[in-house]
């Protein structure tokens, strides 16, 4: 047969691509608040510390960013904050919230994400949240979660200056700019 | 190779809105046509486009692999010289390529004839891929064409199998022009195909893309793009002001920098400088090149860029007796020689062969009145049969 077996479309004509997919895959995933609690239930010390390693790393930049640190500990609570590496442009101090845990990544979903941090709102500390403020889990192991969860929460940046693409297709209207 | 005519589905108007295919009729001209088919046995398809298609991306590497080794290539194809180093990195760091269409002229009889190459922007992938898929489906079962029929059409599976293979993770960013309804439905069946590969689509404008102070393209929710398909000719991206920026930024595009070189008119004369006298290849000359006194007087005249047909002029003995208008031609001009599409009932079919990852998946037949075709071109669904 020359031709595909089956032509399955998830969204197209359905508006769904414009928000998020409703009926997501869960994968399976773990938490923890330190190596010890990952060594503890069974994986390996390597896999436990590259995890944690990279979650450190993005949560620099994952994590909300606030100029005033009363913002941030209202956001997160009392001594749950810490100075940013970051500045903002007029050289001032930025504040984040202190890492809670850690998402394990790579091994338990084929090699696609990485490590991530976790943090707690200061109205509820029992949930392990993403930078992005998804809800993962209640309790450190293992838990599963939608495959967006994984991924490292999008880091924010400042657009400075948009419309610089496009001029080409400003030329006499056509049906497609393609072709 | 035969054109059938053949009785329209009464209801093909609500399945195409039920599958999402909005511009089946655009500007109120027809453009799905199921009142023929094209026949097809199995032979034809192998033997003389699936693999021609095959061989013929083998030789555009050639060209690739010689353009950015010259830079006086790279200067003949219009490429800008702020971008030389660019295009020749994305080649040696393999960035990888999603899709293509060749376009070829081909009656049945004789060998195919490639016509150009759109390696950067191919339109029609929803139609060929989705829609004449599910025709030939229903066709088959309401007994329009013969039990047992098949299609040359793995599109949709390659597309799917192909965006996991990528190297890519997490959001990608999916981009078209606004205004067309045509793009926006090929880019909406590009993030369909992108998400069932388990990547996480978004949509943008590309008159929407942003730029940060580090010099990132971003979204309108100003998060950077790291990964960019883009329905936009690589040819006006180096030209726009966001241009100067693609060379330095980590977003990577597909297609990539390097299909530049293959979406370009100039690929056809190096093609035959290289490969003179293959089959499935017209001559075909820059334009002033005194060997193009080759093609006598019959031969077309083609902008290095052009799409749809834009300024493509025809000359036949020296004269001029096709002249197509556009806005294209400042960056120089290529001649081929002169070959007719073939007619069928009147209509002059042309078959886009479709390549993933470069490995031929598929064709897609479009037919014009006219010899060349354009615009008003319509979609004609295909067969083989046995």
């Amino acid at each position: 047969m020359k031709r595909s077996k089956s032509v399955k479309l998830v969204a197209m004509g359905t508006g769904l691509l414009l928000v998020a997919a409703c009926e997501e895959a869960k994968v399976d995933t773990a938490l923890f608040e330190s190596v010890k609690q990952c060594t503890g239930l069974g994986f390996s010390v390597q896999e436990c510390e590259s995890n944690y390693r990279e979650a450190q790393r993005n949560h620099v930049n994952v994590a909300p960013k606030y100029t005033a640190k009363a913002d941030c500990e209202a956001d997160f609570g009392a001594a749950q904050c810490e100075v940013a590496p970051q500045r903002t442009s007029n050289g001032g101090s930025v504040f984040m919230p202190l890492m809670a845990g850690y998402l394990m990544g790579s091994m338990l979903s084929g090699g696609r994400t990485a490590g991530q941090p976790l943090y707690k709102s200061a109205n509820d500390r029992s949930t392990f949240r993403t930078g992005d403020n998804k809800p993962v889990a209640k309790s450190v192991g293992r838990t599963q979660v939608a495959q967006s969860t994984t991924r490292p929460a999008s880091t924010k940046t400042r657009t400075v200056s948009r419309g610089g693409f496009g001029a080409g297709a400003r030329s006499p209207m056509r049906r497609s700019f393609g072709g | 190779m035969e054109r059938i005519t053949v009785e329209p589905r009464d209801d093909w108007r609500d399945t195409a809105e039920a599958h999402g295919f909005r511009f089946h009729t655009i500007d109120d001209e027809r453009y799905w046509d199921e009142s023929a088919c094209y026949s097809f046995s199995l032979r034809e398809i192998e033997d003389d486009i699936e693999d021609p298609t095959a061989e013929i991306e083998q030789m555009c590497f050639e060209v690739v692999q010689r353009a950015i080794a010259d830079d006086a290539v790279m200067a003949r194809l219009g490429i800008p010289e702020d971008f030389w180093d660019f295009v020749a990195d994305t080649w040696s760091q393999q960035h990888r390529n999603l899709y293509g269409r060749m376009d070829f002229a081909y009656d049945g009889k004789g060998p195919a004839k490639l016509f150009e190459y759109n390696a950067d922007t191919p339109t029609s992938l929803y139609e060929t891929a989705v829609f004449q898929w599910v025709w030939l489906e229903q066709a088959i079962e309401r007994g329009i064409v013969p039990d047992g029929s098949d299609q040359f059409n793995s599109l949709h599976e390659a597309l799917t199998g192909s965006f996991g293979q990528m190297g890519l993770t997490g959001t990608l960013h999916v981009a078209c022009c606004k205004g067309s309804e045509e793009d926006e439905g090929t880019v909406e069946y590009i993030a369909d195909c992108a998400r069932q590969a388990g990547l996480d689509p978004k949509l943008i404008y590309i008159e929407d893309i942003g730029i940060d102070t580090e010099g990132r393209f971003t979204d309108l929710q100003d998060e950077p793009i790291t990964d960019l398909f883009k329905l936009y000719p690589w040819e006006w991206i180096m030209t726009d002001e966001f241009g100067r920026n693609v060379p330095n930024t980590n977003t990577r595009f597909i297609e990539p920098g390097w299909k530049s070189l293959l979406s370009n008119k100039g690929l056809l004369p190096l093609l035959w400088e290289m490969f003179e006298g293959h089959p499935n290849l017209l001559p075909a000359y820059f334009d002033g090149d005194p060997a193009a006194a080759a093609l006598g007087g019959n031969y077309v005249r083609k902008p290095l860029f052009s799409r749809e047909g834009a300024n493509v002029e025809v000359f036949e003995n020296g004269e001029c007796t096709v002249k197509v208008d556009g806005d294209y031609g400042a960056e120089g001009h290529i001649l081929q020689a002169y070959h007719p599409l073939p007619e069928f009932a009147g209509n002059y079919p042309m078959v886009g062969s479709w390549l993933v990852a470069s490995q031929p998946a598929g064709i897609g037949i479009r037919e014009d009145t006219s010899l060349v075709t354009g615009n008003n071109a319509r979609f004609v669904p295909h067969i083989i049969s046995e």
